[in-house]
């Protein structure tokens, strides 16, 4: 599994991640204009996209957030482009405003939007099932379970929109997108991308008062359509499990039946294989418009139909409205649950519970008695990179506030999202891209303390900026935080409005944030550099105090970003160390600043120790350390015991010479 | 209906996803079927990772239950407790011998919420008190006599085919290291995956 793997042009099978296959699908289906905007479990789609984007014409963008990917997608395929954007599962709210409209004025290219949910929350601040987008705007909607599937769909779903002339859905979950398999790679016959003649193909695509009540009526028929003309689609497929192996056939006297679609499918096959039950299983892959014969005429003659799917009970409701005569199963007879995402052993119980089957093996008390070794077992939690600059920042933030309780603490989504995670906790609030600046207007109303927002580069320009504007425009008291960090740190450090590159590493422009700001109107800002951590105290407290909307900007490159750049510019890096001569293991540096590569040494007197594979030499321990026991390795061979901030930094030190092996 | 489940683990941004990957070419080249499920994200801060692979032609799930993998791989030791409760009875661990302490253990160290560090003698105690099968690799010391000091996943990867010898050639991994490293460093790939292998059979 490569990326070379997604571009060669020779046809056989492939091990690939699902994002992959997808993006491999799309350039097989000539794919013109593609738009994203960052964020897991989908993010593998616009990288590999920007890489292909060197070798295939075809036009792509990291859009400023997922509304803007989408209308522009759409703009492509108002000249009949096929084109396709994808986001998580909140990225869809962001989108929906565009979603919602163009499903009443359709859409001439083939376009197709993948909405990836994340059931179990892993990167996401909720749980949102991205279904009931389908079923609310009234848009064709389908589900993969498999990377292979995913490419069948991606195909067939810019045929679908081409042929209907909509908008269609692709819906995906973290355990689709980030499963490999083994899939076929087709033909990759790619046109130019040219431009044609507007004229030739003009028709108005607006909608409001009277337009919209024609578009509504249109697209209620083109939903009919679908369902009827979709009826038959080999993406809803009947199968029969015989209790030991999956048939295309059979099972015509068959009494228990299961009703599925996505990754639920894949458990409740395996599941059915340990319990040692046979079943008719109807695996949906039109979960929009629902195939209501097709459901129908599958529950004939059967005893039970059990749903099982992840999340709401999106397609068990759809069954009960549908079948009357048969029992059916579910969540609403709270045999699954509505949340977190599922697995053999929880599809396993809940089919044994309502077939009366013995489970085979009790996995609830395996786990229990395996896990009581694993207490001695301290958490290992995500944190922030050695050598990140928001630690620096918000170790000087901490400094200036005092008291945490001083303040009201308005965080938003990126990499400092972590510190309202143990062992910091420290963040009053953290809803969705963007809030913190809505949030705090409320708060700084109602709250004696005084507020502050924090927000990063890239979820400023996404979200941040009309909070922005109403705060200045209200002459609210907030102190706005920017932590710029040049890139979409979380998500695999992509490109933003703020960065000098734009999609697949071309020049774009770059927005100065400092400019921005002062265009909208925030009275004071300061500007730091995140490393240099005791000299920001004062200036934040300044920030701080002042009445009205001031802004900090806090500059320093993401560390993963940075060092990668300077590595790959042939820079060295140049640890830190431990001057154990000097350490009085007093622990500043643990218990202030928790760096990855520091930790502590109990033979040694308990003085600490940096680890130099993990350690990448930004220096701020070695400020912060009272004893001064912390030192650069360079000044071991001779260097100037001083870290190196950007790109350009290094290669100053190049020009130099005073970067030596 | 004959299968192969391995959990593949350690700490975010270690190669374990390169890992994955070339197990998953090893199937492909030896004609087998496989499937992953994998962690991408959020938990790659150094956080704890865990990959799932599943070979065999009747795997549907990118999820392996709890007592069901035959084999677990880890990078660092704690890790390879913390997801002992995949393994099936008599299963076997392939353990780095390594052993990293989370921050978060460091500063409630340094806080005096623990009395001390948890030592890499007892985390192999309490994993073979889970009855199993444990071979350690010092992969960091192999990796470096390989001339590739980055290639500890590769070290691991030659100790699990090692293991795996009964059902997947031992030819297919090779193949698929040299088809997924860069070109300069597949010799010394290769003499690290060697290495390992032999760490297994000893
Ligand atoms: S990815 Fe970058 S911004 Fe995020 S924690 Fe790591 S260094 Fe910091
Ligand atoms: S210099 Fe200090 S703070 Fe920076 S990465 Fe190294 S150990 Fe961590």
């Amino acid at each position: 599994m490569s990326f070379k793997d997604v571009i060669d042009e020779e046809e056989r099978e492939a091990y690939m991640l699902c994002n992959e296959a997808i993006v491999r699908a799309a350039l097989e289906a000539d794919v013109q204009l593609v738009s994203f905007y960052p964020g897991a479990p989908q993010t593998e789609i616009l990288d590999n996209f920007e890489k292909a984007s060197n070798k295939y014409d075809l036009k792509i963008e990291v859009a400023t957030n997922e509304k803007v990917a989408l209308e522009t997608v759409a703009g492509g395929a108002m000249l009949g482009k096929r084109s396709l954007t994808s986001m998580k599962s909140v990225g869809t709210n962001v989108a929906s405003d565009a979603l919602y409209t163009l499903a009443y004025t359709g859409l001439k290219g083939g376009c197709l939007c993948l909405i990836a949910d994340d059931p179990h929350a892993h990167s996401s601040q909720s749980e949102q099932d991205g279904r009931w987008f389908g079923l609310t705007a009234y848009l064709p909607m389908l589900e993969p379970s498999t990377p292979r599937e995913a490419m069948e769909m991606v195909k067939k779903g810019f045929e679908l929109s081409e042929k209907f002339g909509t908008l269609v859905l692709i819906r995906t979950t973290t355990r689709v997108n980030h499963q490999s398999g083994i899939v076929p790679l087709g033909p990759m016959k790619r046109t130019p991308f040219e431009k044609v003649s507007w004229k030739n193909m003009k028709r108005p695509y607006t909608s409001v008062g009277e337009l919209a009540r024609k578009g509504k009526k249109e697209m209620l028929e083109r939903m009919e359509e679908i369902r009827e003309k979709m009826a038959d689609s080999s993406l809803n497929r009947v199968e029969y499990f015989d209790g030991q192996k999956l048939t295309d056939e059979g099972g015509d006297e068959e009494k228990l039946g299961v009703i599925t679609a996505g990754v639920a499918h894949s458990y409740t096959v395996e599941a059915l294989s340990r319990l040692g039950s046979s079943a008719k299983i109807l695996k949906l892959g039109v979960i929009n418009p629902m195939p209501e014969d097709v459901i129908k005429k599958f529950c004939q003659g059967l005893d039970k139909v059990v749903v099982v799917e992840e999340l709401s009970p999106y397609i068990e409701d759809v069954v009960r409205r549908l079948v009357k005569d048969v029992d059916v199963y579910g969540k609403r007879t709270d045999h699954f649950s509505e949340a977190l995402e599922y697995g053999i052993p929880s599809v396993l119980l809940g089919l044994s519970e309502i077939t009366g089957v013995e489970a085979p093996f009790d996995y609830k008390k395996h786990c229990r008695e395996m896990k009581k070794h694993g207490e001695i077992l301290p958490q290992r939690l995500p944190v922030f990179c050695a050598g990140c600059p928001h630690r620096a920042t918000f170790w000087a933030l901490r400094r200036a506030v005092g008291d945490p309780d001083k303040v009201f603490f308005s965080n938003d989504i990126g990499c400092y999202s972590m510190m309202c995670l143990p062992p910091v906790e420290w963040s009053d609030t953290l809803l969705c891209m963007g809030a913190s600046m809505g949030v705090a207007a409320g708060v700084q109303y109602a709250a004696e303390e005084k507020t502050i927002a924090v927000i990063g580069d890239s979820t400023l320009f996404h979200a941040g900026l009309p909070g922005v504007v109403n705060l200045v425009h209200n002459q609210d008291d907030v102190t706005i935080f920017v932590l710029d960090n040049a890139v979409t740190a979380m998500t695999g450090q992509q490109s933003h409005p703020g960065n000098p590159k734009k999609a697949g590493g071309r020049e774009g422009k770059k927005l100065d944030i400092r400019r921005v700001l002062e265009g909208l109107g925030v009275e004071k800002i300061y500007d730091i550099s995140s490393y240099e951590v005791k000299d920001n105290v004062p200036v934040i407290k300044e920030a701080l105090e002042h009445k009205g909307v001031s802004a900090v900007i806090s500059h320093g490159e993401c560390a993963l970003y940075h060092y990668r750049n300077y590595r790959h510019d042939g820079g060295k890096l140049v640890p830190y160390f431990i001057d154990l001569e000097t350490c009085e293991s007093v622990h500043a540096c643990v218990l202030n600043f928790m760096c990855p590569a520091i930790s502590v040494m109990p033979d040694k007197d308990g003085k600490a120790r940096i680890h130099q594979d993990i350690c990448v030499g930004c220096g701020v321990c070695a400020k912060l350390c009272p004893k001064g026991a912390i030192k650069s390795t360079a000044t071991i061979y001779g260097g100037e015991n001083k870290p190196i901030y950007t790109v350009e930094d290094y290669e100053k030190y190049v020009e130099k010479k005073e970067v030596k092996e | 209906m004959k299968q192969t489940n391995i959990i593949l683990c350690g700490i975010g941004g270690e190669g374990l996803v390169l890992l994955s990957n070339i197990i998953g070419e090893t199937c492909r080249i030896a004609g087998e079927n496989v499937i992953s499920g994998e962690m991408h994200g959020l938990a790659q801060r150094s956080g704890s990772v865990i990959v799932h692979m599943r070979i065999g032609d009747e795997v549907l799930s990118p999820l392996i239950p709890p007592g069901e993998a035959d084999v677990i791989v880890s990078l660092e030791v704690m890790e390879a407790l913390r997801y002992i409760h995949y393994l099936k009875p008599g299963g076997t661990v392939i353990t780095n011998k390594r052993l990293v302490h989370p921050p978060g253990e460091t500063l409630d160290l340094v806080l005096r919420k623990i009395e001390r560090y948890v030592e890499y003698e007892e985390v192999l105690e309490a994993i073979k008190s889970n009855d199993a099968n444990v071979v350690e690799v010092n992969a960091l010391s192999l990796a470096k006599k390989a001339d590739e000091v980055r290639a500890q996943n590769v070290v691991l990867l030659g100790a699990l085919s090692a293991s795996l010898s009964g059902s997947i050639p031992m030819k297919s991994f090779l193949d698929a290291v040299e088809e997924t490293v860069p070109k300069k460093a597949v010799e010394s790939n290769v003499k690290a995956f060697e290495l390992g292998a032999d760490a297994y059979e000893s």
